[in-house]
């Protein structure tokens, strides 16, 4: 075994783990920052296969952008303190199969397909990925990107519109 | 003449020579990790002096003179002093996140180091990321302050949490902003090409206004993502006792506290990476005998003293202005520093394309 | 008509901002002559306090061991927090006569704020103020003192 595939499954131990005490632990708090740790170890991973920018984007997003935003929100319920209530034991069993279904069909994929490992090393690099977001001709990703920024312009519009106070009719002229 | 850059080739050429395949990349590793933490404790040691005595010096007061010459040991003595204090934990904590979290706010302090380029050829990791990486990094340090105030069971921790939750997601908006103008200029986000192209002139003098605006911009937004006053309501002393940290103690207050110094330090480091070039000299026109002069000042010198003044200005912030209100304080990110950040970043395009900077 | 109000209102803030940061930045520069706090006084023997700087009480005694001490209670009624307490006792005199004198003269430095109400309140003159500034024991008892010394009487002709 070689040091790079210690490194693999350490990180793929890492990952799993905090994952499963993340859906196993009884406050809601602590299932949060093991979310959270579940998310660096995928950055990890990315830091691993040398993918700095989808690592520091997986930062950005899912460490510094969502896992704040829920713990913002657990913290803003009431009795994010306490334990919570032990899950039935269907729900349990239910839980469980889903995952192995999941875990079958995801095998399934991989065992029947046979991808292949690329021997040349990936090329990436940040201008690359911005010139071909915007590009227009083949393999350009022009339109999914401004259908995008639409969409989440859209959204922020919304949100804007939701938090404005309306103000009384008198006070606007 | 023995430089920085000479003696960590020399290094790594003798590691290379002696051992075999992973040995010298482990003990590099080993060494690196020594470096950093010796220079951790040196900056503990220097900048919490400093502010003590720059705080002193502008109430026109004397500063700690006692402990050694000019009072030089004080902070020694009070590192000694909170090493052999007893850590409380707190009954009601959660004692596992409560313990956990000094650690996670010192680990990513030390991690968001990693591309900081000290002098010439002197870096840990040339990331190809390069700043993206200083911003990725130290949006998590918002969750180790997050951890540390919910985990002590205090409402007055959980507050200071929030509120420096709040400040650090919003301040990093106008941060990234700063730093995108730069990287628009020299079409990178690697570290070392963003130095190398300011050999012919720092990007405060190449620049012009836009780029003036972008540095005032990133010294108001890096002194609130540091939870700096004017922008400390996060430990608002008058208000919260001491915000997050209230239920701290012992060494693993002295690690929040290491912390908070240790990351104004990288971001004026960044600060003066990327607008006043690094460890490049200050170069007038080309060929001067001026220029010479410069060239003779060691580049380790030129990157320690151009970071210095930086943090000397943050500290002169902190000891001048009141603090602000919630309200006040997204104000100024919101309706103030984000818009003129968006048309300032609009105006540095128009140059960088236009070809109108030096 | 926004927007010029807009930059106004920025570039008054920068200004003002600018304003702070010279004072500041100028007291920086200057703080050596202009600072105005005292270093602790090292100095003891060429140090010379003021003249109405008030330490702790004490009761003077001359060569013959006497004090000036009625035992009247003046002080202890001046108090304002109960810092004197004078216990009293009566003195055989020559003549058979029994004299009111004072037995001890207790006195707490650690609840006197040095007001100086019992020195004024005194009719014989019998304590004053000292110039002493070090009363940092390392144990609370000993900051409640006795100040008549042991043996003393008080002074001939004064009642």
């Amino acid at each position: 075994m070689t040091a790079s595939q210690v490194i693999f499954y350490i990180l793929s131990a890492f990952i799993l783990g905090t994952a499963v005490l993340s859906v196993t632990t009884a406050k809601i708090f602590r299932s949060a920052i093991w979310l959270l740790f579940s998310l660096i170890g995928v950055a990890g991973l990315y830091f691993w296969l040398e993918v700095e920018f989808i690592a520091a984007v997986q930062i950005v997003v899912y460490v510094g952008g969502i896992v704040v935003l829920i713990i913002f929100s657990i913290f803003l319920t009431q009795q994010s303190g306490k334990e919570m209530l032990k899950a039935s034991m269907l729900r349990n069993i239910a839980s469980i199969l889903s995952v192995l279904f999941g875990f079958a069909l995801t095998y399934n994929l991989i065992y029947n397909n046979n991808f292949q490992a690329k021997d040349k090393p990936f090329d990436w690099t940040v201008n690359k990925i911005g010139t071909q977001m915007l590009e227009t001709g083949e393999n350009g990703y022009a339109l999914p990107f401004e259908v995008v920024s639409i969409l989440l312009l859209a959204a922020m519009v919304g949100c804007i519109v939701i938090a404005i106070k309306s103000k009384p009719e008198e006070k606007n002229g | 003449m023995p430089s920085l850059e000479n003696i960590a080739n020399n290094i790594h050429q003798w590691l290379n020579n002696n051992f075999g395949a992973p040995w010298p990349m482990l003990i590099e590793f080993a060494i690196v990790g020594l470096c950093i933490i010796g220079l951790f404790a040196m900056l503990g040691l220097v900048l919490i002096m400093m502010e003590r005595k720059v705080s002193a010096w502008m109430q026109l007061r004397l500063g700690p003179n006692r402990v050694g010459p000019v009072g030089m040991f004080q902070t020694a003595a009070d590192t000694l002093k909170l090493i052999v204090k007893e850590g409380m934990t707190p009954a009601g904590a959660d004692k596992f996140l409560f313990n956990l979290a000094p650690f996670i706010v010192m680990i990513i302090a030390m991690v968001i180091m990693a591309p900081l380029m000290f002098a010439k050829g002197l870096q840990m990791w040339d990331v190809n990321i390069g700043v993206l990486f200083f911003t990725a990094i130290s949006s998590v340090s918002v969750i180790g302050i997050l951890m540390a105030g919910w985990a002590s069971n205090n409402k007055y921790s959980l507050l200071g949490a929030m509120r420096s939750g709040a400040q650090i997601v919003s301040y990093e908006l106008s941060a990234g902003f700063a730093i995108l103008a730069i990287v628009i200029l020299t079409g990178d986000l690697k570290i070392s090409t963003i130095v190398n192209s300011q050999a012919d002139g720092w990007w405060i003098f190449k620049g012009h206004l836009p780029i003036w605006i972008a540095f005032v911009i990133f010294m108001i937004a890096v002194t609130a993502e540091t939870n700096r006053a004017p922008f400390d309501l996060a430990e608002a002393e008058s208000e919260l006792t001491a915000g997050f940290h209230t239920e701290y103690s012992g060494m693993k207050f002295a690690l929040f506290f290491l912390a908070e110094y240790v990351n104004i330090f990288v971001v004026c480091a960044l600060g003066a990476t990327l607008f006043l070039g690094g460890w490049q000299p200050l170069h007038f026109g080309t060929d001067t005998q001026f220029n010479q002069w410069m060239d003779y000042i060691p580049s380790s010198l030129w990157f320690m003293g151009k970071t210095f003044f930086l943090i000397f200005v943050i500290m002169w912030f902190r000891w001048t202005f009141p603090r602000l209100r919630i309200d006040q304080l997204l104000n100024l990110e919101w309706k103030y520093l984000l818009p003129i950040s968006m048309i300032n970043l609009l105006l540095v395009t128009l140059m960088a394309i236009m070809g109108w900077h030096f | 008509m926004f927007l010029v109000n807009y930059i106004k209102d920025v570039l008054s803030g920068i200004k003002s901002l600018a304003t702070g940061m010279k004072v500041t930045g100028w007291y920086a520069l200057h703080h050596r002559k202009e600072k105005i706090t005292q270093q602790y006084p090292d100095n003891k023997d060429t140090l010379v306090l003021p003249e109405r700087f008030r330490g702790e009480v004490v009761m003077p005694h001359d060569e013959h061991n006497e004090h000036a001490c009625t035992g009247c209670t003046a002080c202890e009624l001046a108090c304002p927090n109960a810092t004197i307490k004078i216990v009293t006792k009566f003195d055989i005199q020559p003549d058979g006569k029994k004299k009111k004198a004072i037995d001890k003269f207790v006195y707490h430095l650690e609840l006197c704020t040095f007001c100086n109400l019992c020195i004024e309140a005194c009719p014989t003159d019998a304590i004053k103020m000292a110039q002493t500034f070090e009363h940092s024991v390392f144990d609370r008892t000993n900051l409640t003192k006795i100040l008549n010394k042991p043996g003393s009487k008080i002074r001939e002709g004064i009642e």
